[in-house]
């Protein structure tokens, strides 16, 4: 991989460039500042990187404001960028989710772990190549328009506070690292999903997507939270701490806005999706792949609703009924 | 365990570097802490603790890296201290918080011991 990294810290590019220089396959190039970057990535000549290696703290601008810059050009729009960084409060592993980041890694660094970082990557990388050889924003799924599988992540750029999915587990991951909890996640998950991912094409099936993103990022505004879409028609939540949602309450206002807000496919046809809403898993005292197991049972119990709710359109008339 | 030196070969450079530069820093950060104990105003007191924070913060992130793990976990401390009090309300006061610089120097006296 072609790999960019930058700090304010000498040492810190030494020692980078020492352990890039034992894995012994990847290329770095160092940049002291954030505005160096810009400069080194403005040139004509500028390489095009795999992958980028920030630090959060930097005199000027900072890591965070860096990351909303690089992921602001479509060049660089999924690139993975990897924080380095001693800053473990919350705001910050936050923020620096929130402006695109896809791995948090923390000063000081360990080799094993910063190893094995670097080498999911690799893999993310590896699974990109190999489904579509290059991708940019919305035109990835014109342009590839047979590859969204139902059950797959997709990437929703210019959503606030969407971010993917790998980036997802990486920030849970990592406030179970720091012991950052009192979050809790939920999950939407879209009615009869698999009828509007077999009928509509990829493209207005990943606009659709798109677009019950932004009624559920619009509705959950004004809350901290990141959310995610896992596939198969479902958004995972995470929330800031503190905050207990009601979860009615939530499905009740995103179909609302849902049902205000006109979807068309490409035939002009109405398209109403609606959602279901799981229960709100708590984060508190989870640690590890214990967290990550919140995730997938807030997912689960998303999709485990919108059963039950089409379950109870069939079963409707049998309520109170007795053998 | 927060070390490279034992895995990573060529390392030594890189800790030979941050020794020499430890000097000037452990410098700056005695030149910024004196600065803000003899501070006049809440402003000129929180200026300097703030660029001593900067140093101290470089530090923390590397020197665990380097087999320095105990002078790292010092660095952060100090740092730790200095944002709390420039988040702390005595931030507005013209008065320079007394452990804060004691732990400062203990600081760099742990550094000098390197040098």
């Amino acid at each position: 991989m072609r790999i960019l990294a930058v700090d304010d810290d000498p040492i810190i590019l030494e020692l980078l460039g020492e352990f890039m220089a034992q894995l012994g396959k990847h290329d770095l190039t160092k940049a002291d500042s954030a505005l160096a970057a810009i400069d080194l990535l403005d040139a004509p000549d500028a390489p095009e990187f795999d992958c980028f290696l920030f630090d959060i703290q930097m005199p000027g601008m900072d890591g965070i404001e860096l990351t909303r810059h690089i992921r602001a050009t479509a060049h660089y729009v999924d690139t993975p960028i990897v924080m380095l960084t001693a800053m473990a409060e919350k705001r910050y592993v936050d923020s620096a989710f929130a402006a695109g980041a896809t791995d948090f890694v923390n000063k000081p660094f360990e080799v094993a772990e910063l190893r094995s970082r670097i080498g999911t990557i690799e893999e993310m990388l590896a699974k990109r190549h190999s489904r579509t050889s290059k991708i940019f924003a919305a035109k990835t799924v014109t342009d590839h328009a047979n590859v969204i599988e139902l059950y797959e992540p997709i990437s929703i750029y210019d959503v606030d506070s969407v971010i993917e999915y790998i980036a997802m587990e990486n920030y849970v991951a990592q406030l179970s690292r720091s012991a950052l909890f009192g979050s809790s996640t939920f999950a939407f998950t879209i009615r009869e999903i698999e009828d509007f991912h077999a009928t509509l094409t990829p493209f207005e099936f990943y606009s659709m997507i798109s677009d019950v993103a932004e009624v559920i990022s619009d509705t959950l505004a004004g809350r901290q939270f990141l959310m995610s879409y896992a596939g198969n028609g479902t958004f995972v939540c995470v929330t800031e701490s503190g905050w207990r949602p009601n979860t009615e309450n939530l499905k009740d206002a995103v179909n609302l806005s849902l049902s205000r807000t006109e979807l068309y496919n490409n035939q002009s046809e109405l398209l109403e999706p609606r959602v279901c809403v799981g229960e709100a898993v708590r984060l508190i005292w989870k640690s590890g792949s214990t967290a990550l197991d919140a995730l997938a049972t807030a997912h689960a119990s998303a999709e485990a609703a919108c059963i039950a709710f089409e379950k109870s359109k069939y079963d409707f008339w049998n309520v109170g009924q007795t053998a | 365990m927060k070390d490279m030196v034992t895995e990573l070969p060529g390392l030594s450079r890189v800790r030979a570097r941050f020794i020499e530069m430890l000097g000037p820093r452990q410098e700056q950060i005695a030149m910024h802490a004196i600065a803000a104990w003899d501070g006049k105003t809440a402003a000129e007191i929180c200026d300097n603790l703030d660029a001593a924070k900067a140093i101290l913060h470089q530090i923390a992130g590397s020197a665990g890296s380097l087999g320095m793990a105990e002078l790292g976990d010092m660095a952060h401390q100090c740092e730790n201290e200095i944002i709390a009090h420039l988040k702390s309300p005595e931030a507005g006061q013209a008065t320079c918080p007394g452990d804060v610089i004691t732990n400062v120097d203990q600081f760099l006296e742990n550094c000098r011991k390197l040098l």
